[in-house]
């Protein structure tokens, strides 16, 4: 993967000036204000001072026709003792559970970089991602709140991810979104750093420090609602209108391994 | 097409050049290699690749294949089109065939044969693989009901381990037959070996993945089987792949207990110990393993010692055995036992692991044992009984005879020890005849036998002349109207005759069945008469008939009376082999009054067995 992803580079930096200017970007001292490292024992739930959770069915599959019920069993969510995170999505007959964790009330901020290490789950049918919502979500609703997808995943296509916003006037099947593909390797075979930096004037995308999309007010078609804080989403969808049913041939478990999470603010 | 291959060379342009400044300067001799074969990946692009052959499997439409040059992926100039027969095509039965090279290509940089391909109608390729060289085809990797539909769709089949494929020369086969007899076309174009990083999580399996333990001997060898191999696709999803045997590198843990070759074929050499055969394929270890308990030299049950002649072998190494059906006929749904037959030096042994019950079946032709006495087997319980066990041996007769059964307890101090069983036939409780016998069951009563080997199941005569008649006397063939008859069922009695009037004797006189015939039977003979219905007048009689058996009668006389009384005894020849058959001259009773006889006597000792009794004209 890596060697793809230098060759990438090489082949980029040789034939095309213009992306290269755009991998320029301004020198930033980023602070860090919130981070998890997942260390702890084998079995143990998430740092409940830094995470909540979603359970249940949500309201019409959270939105999505989702299939999955969410938890906070361990066989669903718990550290490996390796200092990792892992999100398993377990098939039981025609049932499903898996886990979704948040920020939500424990912490938000506003513009600043936000990115996670993570090894994705693959297989039709199942959607990892990595994603914020504006935290005004239970009081102006969404899509008014505002949405980043800082990494989301089909698990039919394991070497391509997606970096999305959604808002009003662009929302559910149409957000601003846009593709990002390892040429000959696949998301969920290694980890690898998902990450946005936002500010006032754009959110732009990475992956590996790859800048992929850059997103400004001008390029939404209704109103910017990125000028307030967010709070994360970690979560392992199976199924919904987004990424379809899962097929026989889907192996499950599936396990969404997640490195670290980090938040930085710009210093001054 | 052509812009495309345009486009790959740019493509591989600059890796070429950075592979050549990594290189370096020096050649050394180190780099100097054997004989190196072509790394050429592409089989069919829009044409045959250099050295590329076609051969179409026998039995298959020869003409199946061409190259379309019409429909072709993403307008290229020609796609390899195929074109699966009817069911009912007098060409073939079947589309099929291989593409190979004369000589070698050196497929290790490469993880994968990738084609596009699609149908006239959403179909299934039921055979798509490459690795067939039309020789020794010793890294065939196929994948199995490969579903395709009308549009142009991407299909991978993973090489297990490229490493292997050094010098390979079948680069594609197939064998597609009609959906449902109706015959289509499918199309695969931009058939080529890729080196993918979207192939992933590469599983393989010996045993279906089961760690099994086996007790085993000196001598023994088994061949592993439960080969499997799953890779997850670029789609995600798993697709599983059939391999060739070769591809899996197997490793016995102790060589000096047992021992492993290629092809997995495991053979226990020393011993008592344990060895682990355990197998990877490249780097990846297999799932899977086998736990070879060697208990030294094996205890081959002793060779059978009957003769031959007198017995009816069900399984045996000594004997020419019936032809038997099956030894295991995986009755479902109810039965668990499995088979893991061995051979130990040409010695045969049934093992049956698993086992609740099983059964052995020979129905073609069923065996007639009605001379035969015995029933022998040798079992051996390689597992230690937790407590003592029941054991019950079923034997089944097709015709009449029923089922016998014969329950038999092996004490835990018999685990690990030969059990010679010589069971009498007349032990099958219920077997009331084996004259056409088709199964042995055994069956696991007590539920605490996990497994067991068994040999030398045969039926035997053991020479002792049998103590009951198996047979019926044979059926008389004189006319009844030159018959009057006492005793038989074949005629009609003289009415109102008492077979066993009190004359105060200590015979015990009863009838039985044989196979059907009725037969009288003395018990502990003295004397024992029979009062005729009424005076018969015999003067137009020649002989008196009579069928008689016994085991151990040493003095046996059949007396005639006439009133008076006036008796005349004749002498029997005992003990008898099978039944005796005798014509007595009525002459012989003189001076009975043959026109008015009316009773008959037998005196003497021993077990009689008496049918057919009548009187006959010439």
């Amino acid at each position: 993967m890596r060697i793809a992803y230098i060759m990438a580079s090489v082949l980029l930096a040789s034939f095309g000036c213009k992306r290269d200017d755009f991998q320029k970007l301004d020198e930033r001292n980023w602070q860090l204000t919130w981070s998890d490292d997942f260390n702890g024992p084998a079995g143990q739930l998430p740092d409940s001072t830094k995470w909540a959770y979603d359970l249940g069915t949500g309201q019409d599959g959270w939105g999505n026709q989702e299939l999955q019920s969410y938890t906070k069993s361990p066989a669903n969510i718990s550290l490996d003792g390796d200092g990792n995170l892992v999100i398993t999505a377990i098939r039981s007959g025609n049932n499903f559970t898996s886990a979704r964790i948040k920020t939500q009330g424990l912490f938000a901020q506003q513009y600043g970089r936000f990115e996670a290490r993570l090894k994705t789950p693959y297989g039709p049918g199942i959607w990892p991602a990595f994603w914020m919502l504006g935290s005004k979500v239970d009081e102006v609703g969404w899509p008014k709140c505002g949405e980043i997808d800082i990494m989301e995943l089909r698990g039919q296509q394991p070497h391509i991810i997606n970096g999305s916003i959604h808002g009003p006037g662009y929302s559910g099947g149409n957000p601003v979104t846009k593709t990002f593909a390892l040429m000959n390797a696949r998301f969920d075979t290694d980890f690898n750093i998902f990450a946005i930096e936002w500010d006032k004037d754009k959110i732009d995308f990475f992956v590996n420090d790859f800048l992929y999309q850059r997103i400004t007010p001008k390029d939404v078609s209704g109103e910017w609602v990125f000028d307030s804080p967010f709070f994360m989403i970690l979560n392992v969808a199976v199924g919904g209108n987004y990424v379809g049913f899962p097929l026989p041939q889907t192996p499950f478990p599936q396990k969404m391994i997640v490195d670290y999470v980090k938040v930085y603010k710009a210093a001054d | 097409m052509n812009t495309n291959l345009a486009i790959r060379f740019l493509k591989l342009l600059p890796v070429g050049i950075i592979t050549v400044l990594l290189l370096g300067c020096e050649r050394e001799m180190d780099d100097l290699k054997p004989v190196s074969y072509p790394a050429n990946p592409y089989v069919f692009i829009d044409g045959f690749s250099a050295g590329l052959n076609y051969a179409a499997f026998g039995g298959s439409v020869p003409t199946a294949f061409d190259v379309d040059k019409k429909v072709t992926w993403n307008n290229s100039a020609a796609s390899m089109r195929f074109d699966v027969p009817n069911a009912d095509d007098p060409r073939g039965l079947y589309a099929g065939g291989v593409f190979y090279t004369e000589s070698g290509r050196d497929l290790s940089g490469f993880n994968v044969l990738t084609f596009y391909a699609k149908a006239t109608q959403s179909a299934v390729l039921n055979v798509v693989g490459f690795g067939n060289d039309l020789g020794a085809s010793k890294f065939t990797t196929e994948v199995n009901n490969l579903q395709v539909s009308t549009s142009w769709v991407k299909y991978y089949i993973p090489i297990p381990d490229p490493s292997r494929l050094t010098q390979e020369r079948g680069m594609f086969y197939y064998s597609v037959a009609p959906d449902q007899g109706k015959g289509f076309t499918f199309w695969i174009d931009e058939l080529k070996f890729e080196k993918l990083g979207t192939i992933a999580y590469p599983q393989f399996t010996i045993l279906n993945g089961q760690n099994q333990v086996e007790t085993s001997f000196i001598g023994v060898t088994k061949a592993i089987g439960g080969l499997t191999s799953v890779f997850n696709l670029p789609t995600g999803v798993n697709q599983s792949v059939n391999i060739a045997p070769a591809y899996f590198q197997f490793t016995s843990s102790d060589p000096s207990i047992a021992t492993v070759d290629a092809t997995g074929k495991v053979k226990v050499i020393g011993g008592p110990g344990n060895a682990t055969v355990t197998a990877r394929v490249g780097s990846v270890v297999a799932g899977g393993s086998l736990v070879v308990q060697s208990q030294g030299a094996f205890e081959h049950a002793p060779t059978p010692t009957h003769n031959p002649a007198n017995v009816i072998s069900i399984f045996s190494d000594a004997y020419n055995n019936v032809p038997v059906n099956y030894y295991n006929g995986y009755w479902a749904p109810y039965q668990t036992t499995l088979s893991s037959d061995f051979e130990v030096n040409g010695d045969h042994v049934l093992h049956y692991t698993n086992f609740n019950f099983v059964g052995i079946e020979f129905t073609s032709p069923t065996v007639n044992a009605s001379g035969m006495t015995h029933i022998h087997l040798d079992i051996f319980l390689p597992n230690t009984l937790t407590a003592n066990a029941q054991f019950r041996i079923e034997i089944v007769d097709n015709g009449s005879g029923g089922t016998g059964t014969y329950l038999r307890t092996f004490t835990v101090a018999q685990s690990k020890q030969l059990i010679s069983l010589d069971i009498p036939l007349s032990a099958f409780a219920g077997l009331s005849s084996r004259a056409n016998l088709a199964q042995i069951i055994f069956v696991n009563v007590s539920n605490n036998i996990p497994s067991f080997y068994a040999d030398n199941i045969y039926f035997y005569n053991d020479g002792t002349p049998p103590q009951v008649p198996t047979t019926p006397a044979p059926n008389p063939t004189h006319q009844a109207a030159n018959v009057i008859a006492v005793f038989s069922d074949a005629y009609t009695p003289i009415p109102g005759t008492d077979l066993n009037p009190n004359w105060g004797q200590a015979t015990v006189v009863s009838q039985l069945q044989i196979q059907g015939n009725n037969t009288l039977k003395y018990t502990g003979l003295n004397y024992q008469g029979i009062q005729l219905g009424s005076p018969q007048n015999l003067s137009t009689m020649q002989f008196l008939h009579l069928d008689f058996w016994t085991a151990n009668s040493t003095l046996l006389k059949v007396w005639l009376i006439s009133p008076g009384p006036v008796e005349t005894p004749f002498t029997l020849s005992v003990p008898t082999t099978g039944w005796s058959s005798l014509d007595i001259p009525l002459s012989s009773f003189a001076p009975v009054n043959l026109t008015n006889v009316i009773q008959l006597k037998f005196d003497g000792n021993g077990d009689i067995y008496l049918d057919n009794i009548y009187f006959r004209k010439n």
